[in-house]
């Protein structure tokens, strides 16, 4: 059968009309898409024809193809590599973290009977969620301080747990952990929101099931609410995970000279490299953003692969 | 099958046409930015860059409409405090000197990014675009940075035939910038200043101290181990060592005395100090007051602003005794806030006290570091016509140290609007009586107005500081404040010039780098996480050969 022929449920073939022709036939819809696509194409699309400067030097007056140039430097350059992999290990954790978190807090929050509380307790950790990054760092890096001010280190100091202040957020050891505090602490909340949409869609007959077979509160969250939520949480991560090269506004708020060994990221080292040296190199800077995309990318079609092998359907 | 191969012509077809327009803007930029079109943003006149083709043109017909400028937060005169008056002002007074009017736009991006700011807005920028400064302001490090790329125009004619020649009074100032061949890529109309060491008096009489016995490292420290006490440290500053901006030692000079932690020239050679026994020597010192708690621990993180903020701070429970900070109108300036704060109001003026040079910083240097002075650059089209640039030194540069009417808004503000001439009358703090302060002005007496966004305090300056600036105003506006006066007089004889910062191409590229390594590794060993021998050792190990190379260069022109 040709593919220009349609066969409709009632068995009739249908021959399939030319792609102009149904342009034609539905020129409205076109039309009204047009300025879409010209918005896509410009704000979209217009811009990435600045990664061909990956390909030149791109300085002070001066634009000059360079061939690879770049992209062999910046292989060569240890700082780049310590950026990549603490990319993938901040960003890979922390997802692992919040999102365990997350599944953790909203069956608590699911077990909750008290309405009242129930909507307290879900609005006061979805707020931390609205409050910038830069606010966030500025409170943890007040409450952590070594200096007179910091209230955790006062603290275990009155209590006499500690004799001299821990340096939280200049140690390299002591940084990463709170580093994924912080995120727990402002992401969970909102992390819980699907998986409580999927809790409340969970079949009551399942947990009349289970009562009627005997099964205690802690048999049913188990043998019932956790491989219900187990899909969600699988679709959560693969979304997630196109997404682990993106890291930047979290790092750079809370980053300092001395953590860079266990804290610079991808981006945070394209910004030092584009906005705080004094004739930064554009090329350099395209050349590790294009890098940086590429793997992002490829991240993508990979969770696009794991998503339609789990759910039956990709994400893009 | 024939849908997947027209989707793909057609998203090809796009992505081609795309390029095509990439191409061809990429074809423009590449020869308009390295040779910016004459037209744009500084003429209206069209024939202005058929005229600058010929390299025939001169200053004179060239017609200068619009003047874009950017300039850091030393312009006070800034949005919140009458920036409009100044810039109308400003124009009426330059049309007025140079018979046509030309309209002023004034750039002013946050001062602590600055630097940052001037790099995207000269690399992406290019004449004419709105944003791209036709004369900027740059401190002597990114002065040194830019010097040698081409994007500066060289001023030394315009220099030598300013009308102001005739009443510069340090002359010395501009002459040192000169290249070796003579060229002048930028113009200084004030000197550099200086830190100075400030001593809370109320602390130093609490600790029985007096600061005439203040006179070695010893001295100095036990006054801050004196100071540390109950919450109170002995000193705060904005990081160990400013790395980002020469002459980097000058916010702790006690404990970095004889050391520079960069390249210098020492008994005419350049070398690189951060190898120096000096700077080891200083890292343990800083290492072991850090240890000691006499240096806040906030001082790592704290940016100037933070750091002054916390030390005259209303709550001097947590505060500090000792802070070095910019000399004169800082004097005024620290003390008024502290004032502001209620901290030792019975004080008055005499709240705080400069503490002179110790003396290993006097067996060094001499004295304080006496920075190289910030500089007006104007950019260089690159059309080999100076028209263009001649009109920007004229409307801007020349007018700027006119000794009248200009140089008054550059120094003081807008008329009626930061100082003023007419009799006037006016009280700060009206509502507080022990900080309520009258203030009467005959017709025809010059003073200073209440700062536009803040009645409370009365304004200082704009942008130059009458007391630093190259060539005095004529006629005769003064605003004498005795203690901005002793604060001057105590730095100018107290300091010495700061060295010279290098340039040099390579350092450019590493410049970066190297400070975040050096302020790494200065980091690590105040925390006590490495000794200060290792760190200069892990330095040699990654830079030794690119610093040898530029020492090398730097030596041989």
């Amino acid at each position: 059968m040709s593919k220009q022929q349609k066969v409709t449920s009632t068995g009739q073939t249908l021959n399939k009309k030319p792609l102009g022709m149904r342009i034609w036939n539905h020129r409205g819809f076109y039309l009204m898409f047009l300025p879409v696509f010209i918005y896509v194409l410009i704000i979209y699309y217009w811009p990435m024809l600045g990664v061909r400067y990956s390909f030149y030097d791109y300085t002070l007056k001066k634009i000059e193809f360079v061939g690879l140039k770049h992209f062999t430097s910046m292989f060569a350059d240890k700082d780049f590599w310590t950026a990549f992999i603490n990319t993938l290990q901040l960003s890979i954790i922390k997802l692992l973290i919040t999102t365990g978190t997350a599944v953790i807090v909203s069956v608590f929050i699911n077990e909750m009977g008290n309405m009242l509380a129930k909507k307290t307790l879900q609005t006061v950790i979805y707020l931390p969620h609205f409050m910038s990054w830069t606010v966030t760092a500025a409170i943890f890096t007040l409450f952590l301080s070594t200096s007179s001010t910091g209230f955790i280190n006062e603290t275990l100091k009155s209590w006499g747990w500690i004799k001299e202040s821990i340096d939280f957020m200049h140690e390299t050891t002591l940084w990463r952990p709170v580093y994924y505090l912080v995120n727990i602490w402002k992401e969970t909340g909102w992390g819980t929101v699907i998986f409580l949409a999927t809790l409340s869609g969970i079949n009551p007959e399942i947990y009349e099931a289970a009562d009627i077979d005997g099964a205690s509160r802690l048999q049913k969250i188990w043998y019932v609410t956790v491989p219900e939520l187990l899909n969600t949480i699988i679709i959560v991560l693969i979304l997630n995970l196109a997404k682990v090269l993106n890291l930047f506004e979290s790092v750079f708020v809370m980053y300092n000279n001395r953590v860079f060994s266990v804290s610079d990221v991808v981006s945070t080292y394209i910004y030092r490299k584009t906005f705080m040296t004094a004739i930064p190199n554009y090329g350099y800077t395209t050349a590790v953003g294009l890098f940086k995309s590429l793997v992002g990318c490829a991240l993508v079609l990979i969770c696009n692969w794991a998503s339609k092998k789990v759910r039956g359907r990709g994400i893009i | 099958m024939k849908k997947k191969v027209l989707s793909l012509l057609l998203s090809t077809a796009m992505v081609a046409s795309l390029a095509a327009c990439g191409s061809s803007t990429d074809s423009g930029s590449s020869t308009g930015s390295a040779d910016t079109q004459t037209s744009g943003s500084s003429t209206t006149t069209s024939d202005a860059g058929a005229a600058a083709d010929a390299g025939s043109a001169s200053a004179g017909s060239y017609d200068l409409t619009d003047l874009y400028i950017t300039v850091d937060g030393t312009l006070t005169a800034n949005v919140d405090n009458g920036q409009d008056a100044f810039v109308e002002q400003w124009q009426t007074a330059v049309a007025e000197k140079l018979g046509h009017p030309i309209t002023l736009h004034i750039n002013q991006p946050e001062h602590s990014g600055y630097k940052d700011n001037v790099s995207q807005l000269l690399t992406t920028g290019e004449p004419g675009d709105g944003q791209y400064p036709d004369a900027l302001i740059m401190s002597a490090t990114m002065f040194k940075q830019y010097q040698n790329t081409g994007i500066l125009w060289n001023m030394a004619d315009a220099y030598a035939n300013a009308e102001f020649q005739s009443r510069i009074t340090l002359p010395s100032i501009n002459e040192n910038m000169k290249t070796p061949a003579g060229e002048l890529y930028g113009f200084a109309p004030t000197y550099g200043n200086g830190c100075v060491t400030y001593i809370k008096q109320s602390w130093l009489d609490a600790a029985g101290l007096k600061a005439d016995d203040i006179k070695t490292f010893d001295d100095y420290y036990n006054m801050l181990k004196a100071f540390t006490k109950d919450g109170q440290t002995g000193v705060i500053a904005a990081g160990f060592a400013n790395m980002k901006e020469a002459p980097y030692i000058n916010y702790m000079p006690e404990f970095w005395q004889g050391a520079y932690p960069a390249i210098y020239q020492k008994d005419g050679t350049w070398i690189d100090g951060f190898q120096e026994q000096a700077t080891i020597d200083a890292l343990t010192r800083l290492q072991t007051a850090y240890a000691d708690g006499v240096i806040d621990k906030d001082t790592e993180e704290a940016t100037t602003k933070t750091a002054r903020e916390k030390w005259f701070s209303n709550d001097q429970t947590t505060s500090e005794g000792v802070f070095t900070y910019w000399a004169g109108t800082w004097l005024r300036t620290l003390t008024d806030n502290l004032d502001k704060n209620d901290v030792d109001a019975d004080l008055g003026d005499d709240r705080l006290v400069q503490l002179p040079p110790i003396k290993e910083i006097k067996d060094t240097w001499g004295g304080y570091l006496n920075r190289e002075a910030p500089v007006w650059v104007i950019t260089d089209d690159g059309d080999g016509d100076d028209s263009r640039e001649q009109a920007i030194f004229d409307a801007l540069l020349e007018t700027m140290l006119d000794g009248d009417k200009v140089q008054t808004l550059w120094t003081y503000g807008a008329e009626d609007v930061h100082w003023s001439t007419h009799a006037e009358t006016f009280t700060t703090n009206p509502d507080d009586p022990e900080k309520k302060k009258d203030y009467e002005y005959a017709e025809g007496e010059f003073h200073l107005k209440q700062t536009p966004n803040d009645p409370n305090s009365v304004w200082k300056k704009n942008h130059l500081d009458p007391v630093l600036v190259i060539a005095p105003l004529t006629n005769g506006f003064v605003d004498s404040d005795p203690l901005v006066e002793a604060g001057n007089k105590f730095f100018t004889s107290n300091a010495v010039d700061a060295p010279q910062s290098p340039s040099n191409e390579t350092l450019t590229e590493v410049e970066a780098d190297l400070t975040v390594d050096k302020t790494t590794l200065i980091n690590e060993v105040v925390a006590g996480k490495k000794n200060a021998a290792d760190a200069v050792a892990e330095y040699q190990a990654k830079w030794g050969d690119t610093v040898a190379s530029i020492l090398e260069d730097l030596n041989a022109q």
